[in-house]
């Protein structure tokens, strides 16, 4: 495919727009450690919320939820939709206490909650495991999949615009910090949404229309026994395991970055970030909004379109399936080209100024400051910083040559911490919790997945997987994998917790006075004196949020395939759950001083 | 930032006019081009 020159010099357009707003905020970025990785905590929800969810948008997103549209139909997406049971956990239990926490990262989190050698251990490890391999790993990710949508777009004349703007973006990313970055990921966010929209908008009209495309995409799926439009799985025959695990138990129990349990990685950063604890919660809340209802429709009719329009793509290996949605930007008239392929860049850039921002955010907070240089001047540590972000580029984008398999490095990433989300989640909630609970987890974890990787036909599974499939599930090698490893990592961690000592009672009592969870803190509240209690608005507020958000993407769903009447149903009992969810919001004593 | 979204809403609605072919691609380039406006005027209001 050839741009024509009004798409690149859209492009080139849109490129000095964000670096200039990316610049505009470096000196403010310069003053100290708080403004460069955490922008002075003054941003207010919309700000912080939106740059949540451009860091999450990808630009490979778009590609996975087409592959997996093309493969198992629209139901498949509850691979990823089920993250919102967890997300609405975070907004309603964990954003405000983060906030109150006043970290500057998650990992420092560790020293305000834990005590000991263990928690220094637990600290500067995190801090190099996070900021280096993991990033990496998602930096190579991200960068591999835009070659990919570079090399379906223009062969391999578009690396130099890869080059280009990968380079461009470390160069404001260094100097501007967390301002620059929640700044341009505004202006991002809408591109990339604009993009998607025009894309999705030209593809339905190339398979002739709504109308068109539904009776096409029904007939086709009917001749292979599948309804690829249903937004759940066929009821009456036996549930995939798959479902049930991504329903049930990966949302609270496997670390995923951007949809961590309980927050954490880029979220964590911006709820830190934000004004104050109720600007924390609300930031989440329209994060969750924009990321499950807003985002996904414009991508998935893109792939219902692909099914029509691009013959044999349904029997395609699942790297062509993905491939697809760049494939679909062939069909888009000159000048409007350009701006989609904007916004793929649009999508890269966001998520790469995010990745490198946080992991020098914890080598500099949580290893360099600590454990090499203490006690040096605000200017030294912002220059520091900025070295860092730097190096960290340079290592990502080494990394992305070196690395052959990005999707099986990413697996191993998540397998390797998939039972560790309980762990996360209790240590606000249970004094009992300390460093040795987190270490055990992230062990117990990793040496699960890794026995599991290396025999895989073990008896423990092939006697879990028959005793599934006689309960009635359709099992597959993955889910069982999943609840092996939450199994044996929550049995591991729980034994590991009893038979070590609790934290410094000291240490407990001065994270209890300064965040003020509620919950089992029992010997630590009557040392307090006072005891910080749950209360029952956020269970309910946690019950609306899921349901809000389940009844607006469904009524979009609606909308965009034409049901008018069952659209508009949905949207109006989706505003209801809004509005009952905004006044328990407005009930709640956020900033726990009542 | 203002800036930057009128920076992009313009050349939208200059593409709408120019380029797209059908009643759908103009809705689908204009809204946009018109969110962007809207999204830049509120922003430019804030600061002020």
């Amino acid at each position: 495919m050839r741009l024509a020159a009004v798409d690149w010099l859209f492009i080139a357009w849109y490129f000095v727009l964000s670096i200039g707003i990316g610049l505009y905020y470096s000196k403010r970025a310069g003053r100290s450690i708080s403004e460069y990785f955490l922008s002075g905590r003054s941003l207010p929800w919309w700000l912080l919320g939106t740059s949540m969810v451009a860091t999450t948008f990808s630009s490979d997103t778009p590609l996975a939820v087409a592959g997996i549209v093309i493969k198992d139909g629209v139901a498949g997406n509850w691979l990823w939709w089920n993250f919102l049971f967890g997300g609405a956990l975070t907004i309603l239990f964990f954003a405000h206490l983060w906030r109150r926490a006043e970290v500057v990262t998650e990992v420092e989190f560790i020293d305000i909650r834990y005590s000991g050698r263990a928690a220094r251990f637990l600290r500067g490890f995190k801090a190099l495991y996070l900021g280096i391999p993991v990033s990496c790993i998602t930096f190579g990710w991200v960068t591999l999949a835009m070659v990919k949508i570079i090399r379906v777009i223009f062969g391999t004349s578009g690396t130099t615009a890869l080059a280009v703007c990968l380079g461009l973006t470390v160069f404001y990313t260094t100097l501007s910090g967390l301002w620059g970055v929640v700044a341009t990921d505004m202006l991002l966010f809408g591109v990339a949404m604009a993009g998607s929209i025009i894309l999705s908008v030209v593809s339905v009209e190339k398979a002739g229309g709504v109308a068109a495309l539904v009776a096409a995409v029904k007939a086709a799926g009917a001749g292979a026994g599948k309804d690829t439009l249903a937004v759940f799985p066929p009821l009456g025959r036996a549930l995939p395991l798959a479902f049930f695990v991504a329903l049930f138990v990966q949302w609270w129990a496997v670390y995923y970055p951007g949809a961590e349990p309980g927050g954490g990685g880029w979220i964590a950063q911006r709820m830190l970030a934000g004004k104050d604890a109720r600007h924390a919660v609300k930031g989440t809340l329209w994060f969750a909004v924009a990321h499950y209802v807003i985002r996904p429709w414009p991508w998935i009719l893109t792939a219902l379109a692909a099914l029509v329009v691009l013959p044999g793509i349904a029997g395609a290996p699942p790297g062509e399936m993905e491939a697809a949605y760049p494939r679909m930007i062939a069909f888009l008239p000159k000048g409007i080209a350009g701006i989609v392929v904007a916004s793929l860049f649009a999508a890269f850039m966001s998520t790469i100024e995010s990745v490198v921002n946080l992991s020098g955010s914890f080598l500099l907070n949580d290893f360099y400051r600590p454990f090499i240089r203490k006690n040096a001047s605000e200017k030294h540590y912002v220059a520091a910083s900025r070295l860092l972000v730097l190096i960290v580029s340079l290592a990502g984008a080494g990394f992305s040559y070196v690395l052959g398999s990005v999707r099986m490095g990413w697996q191993l990433i998540m397998e390797l911490s998939a039972g560790i989300g309980l762990v996360l989640l209790l240590r606000w909630y249970w004094w009992r919790i300390n460093a040795w609970s987190e270490i055990a987890a992230l062990s117990a974890s990793a040496a699960t997945a890794v026995f599991l990787k290396a025999i895989p036909a073990n008896g423990l599974v092939r006697g879990l997987g028959a005793a599934l499939a006689r309960a009635g599930f359709e099992v597959d090698a993955w889910g069982v994998g999943i609840l092996v490893t939450v199994t044996v990592t929550t049995a591991v961690w729980l034994a590991v917790t009893f038979l070590t000592k609790p934290d410094d009672p000291q240490k407990l009592l001065a994270f209890y006075k300064k965040v003020r969870p509620g919950g089992f803190w029992g010997p630590v509240a009557k040392l307090n004196g006072r005891a910080y209690g749950l209360q029952a608005a956020p269970f309910a507020g946690w019950g609306l949020a899921v349901l809000m958000i389940v009844l607006l993407l469904l009524g979009v769903g609606k909308v965009v395939f034409m049901e008018w009447a069952a659209g508009a149903a949905y949207l109006a009992a989706g505003a209801v759950a809004a509005l009952l969810l905004s006044k328990v919001i407005a009930k709640i004593d956020w900033e726990g001083r009542g | 930032m203002a800036l930057g979204f009128w920076g992009v809403g313009l050349p939208l609605v200059l593409f709408a006019i120019v380029f797209c072919r059908t009643a759908a691609e103009r809705a689908a380039v204009g809204l946009p081009a018109a969110v962007f406006g809207l999204v830049g005027a509120l922003i430019y209001r804030a600061k002020e």
